[in-house]
């Protein structure tokens, strides 16, 4: 089996590597001026604070189709990343690694050794092996006693590999990679080109909430129409935003919504209000479709530590009438069936994480005047109250 | 999206089908560019409401098929039946779940039921 080869950056030296390169939960940072200057003491007399927010100014595009906005600049998608862990690479698991990892499999089949995703493969596939290697061994055995017991004699059972003894069969063994030819001087010219002429297709993708809280809550980013490259107005994009989901599907932005398609339910407005509560709070919020709930909720972020917490979000019809007249229909909305909510808690347990169904009140449309949802000002009318729901067992838990 | 490279490809189905043209595109550029495809075609499903792919894994030999959705739509078992029967009635369809943070999540369908292989 292949060990596990301790490095520098393995332990205590990658926690404090990711405790410098993951230091900001914001993009946004403060500056303080030395706490000695003149200027600053003449301040703090004056009950004046001097400290500056820094504001690293990103940019991302309005994707209508993808309900999401792509950043592309290397540096805004750094600050994005390690700063509050916003956004995901739209061809890797959480930040944009694509490229490098392109780069790093022809290195790899060139210099004749395995990328760590190889060897991942290898290990996975020796194991598989074992099982089925296993699995045969046990059926012989059973066979054998079968077969002993009608005999009338002793079984004579074959050995069962366990997972200390078990060795791969030389032949079952996937060939090495640039096993044919030595890589040569040409070999490494040609792909030095390669690695060049391979142009990065990856972009960051930002959830809409996600944009929305950098936009409006940070004021950190910029949003710009896909055709036009024009930076858009708040005003343009808390309606384009509701227009993400509206009941006619487009392929260009909307910056202008009727009055009967602007609802209190419209599902980016419940969706964030949510989104922006835990983020107002300090979680890390990401997408939880993974563990069959709607987010995620990191203490620090997923570099640190596993989410803690599984959020579903649960609207609530303050009116019911509204729900009838609704062209969306919003998950959860209904009451829950017991299998159901059941099958997502074992889900979660089993990944040690804690569910949380968050409620969204929203407001009814006859007690809030309609105006305040040309702006996210309406944000104030919903609530959100949480249900921690863990499975009590009588029998063990007594404590 | 439009001026994605992979755009050219799926230029006749997107404007087709707007509505699950997001998760079209997403789940192209992840089995091409991500999961390294090969053979890779695309198979106009009207019945349906959108494009699925034909291709075939890194190191593997069959052809295999993958229709895309979204996690906001709600899907029916005549649905399936009916991407199966166009799809020429394979053996296995991958469905591929997309969400807005370009999270994709794929799941394994076939027509009846299916033993384990041990």
């Amino acid at each position: 089996m292949v060990g596990r080869q301790g490095g520098h950056n393995k332990g205590g030296g990658r926690k404090n590597e990711n405790n410098k390169i993951y230091a900001h939960p914001l993009p946004i940072l403060f500056s303080e001026p030395p706490q000695t200057s003149l200027s600053h003491k003449l301040n703090a007399f004056l009950g004046i604070n001097d400290t500056k927010v820094l504001n690293p100014h990103c940019h991302g595009v309005l994707d209508v189709a993808t309900r999401s906005v792509w950043v592309t600049d290397p540096k805004d998608v750094r600050i994005l990343w390690t700063r509050g862990f916003f956004g995901k690479g739209d061809l890797s698991r959480s930040e944009p690694s694509w490229h490098a990892r392109q780069v790093n499999a022809m290195k790899a089949a060139a210099g004749n050794y395995l990328t760590s995703e190889e060897i991942r493969e290898k290990r996975r596939n020796e194991r598989k092996q074992f099982k089925l290697d296993r699995a045969r061994a046990l059926a012989e055995a059973a066979a054998e006693a079968e077969a002993a017991f009608v005999e009338g004699r002793e079984a004579v059972l074959p050995e069962i590999p366990s997972g200390a003894t078990w060795k791969p069969s030389a032949q079952s063994a996937a060939p090495e990679p640039g096993d044919d030819a030595p890589p040569s001087a040409d070999a490494d010219e040609v792909e030095l080109l390669e690695e060049e002429l391979l142009e990065d297709v990856e972009h960051m993708q930002l959830t809409l909430q996600e944009a929305f809280f950098l936009c409006w809550g940070l004021d950190c980013l910029t949003i710009l129409d896909p055709h036009t490259s024009q930076s858009l107005s708040l005003q343009q994009i808390w309606v384009s935003l509701q227009q993400a989901f509206g009941i006619i599907p487009s392929l260009k932005p909307v910056y202008t919504i009727s009055p009967e398609e602007e609802r209190f339910d419209n599902p980016f407005l419940v969706n964030y209000a949510v989104y922006h509560h835990y983020r107002s709070l300090g979680w890390v919020v990401k997408s939880g479709i993974k563990f069959c709930v709607d987010l995620l909720l990191y203490k620090r972020g997923p570099v640190f530590h596993h989410a803690e917490f599984g959020v579903l979000v649960i609207p609530v019809y303050e009116d019911p009438a509204d729900k009838l007249s609704s062209p969306y229909a919003l998950a959860n909305a209904d009451p829950m069936s017991w299998t159901w909510l059941s099958t997502i808690n074992r889900v979660n347990s089993q990944v040690q994480k804690t569910l949380v169904l968050a409620y969204v009140t929203i407001p009814s449309s006859s007690h809030v005047p309609h105006h305040t949802l040309s702006s996210p000002a309406c944000l104030n009318h919903y609530s959100v109250r949480e249900v921690v729901l863990r499975r009590f067992i009588p029998a063990r838990m007594r404590d | 999206m439009e001026s994605h490279p992979s755009y050219k490809a799926l230029s006749e189905v997107l404007p087709k089908y707007p509505q699950s043209a997001g998760s079209c595109f997403q789940t192209f550029n992840d089995i091409t560019l991500a999961q390294q495809w090969t053979d890779v075609e695309v198979i106009d499903l009207p019945v349906i409401s959108r494009c699925a792919f034909r291709g075939r894994r890194p190191k593997m030999d069959p052809l295999l098929y993958v229709v895309p959705c979204s996690l906001a739509e709600s899907l029916s078992v005549s649905w399936f039946n009916e991407a199966f029967e166009k799809l020429g009635k394979p053996d296995q369809v991958y469905l591929a779940i997309n969400t807005p943070d370009s999270s994709i999540v794929y799941y394994k369908l076939t027509p009846g039921i299916v033993k384990p292989p041990v």
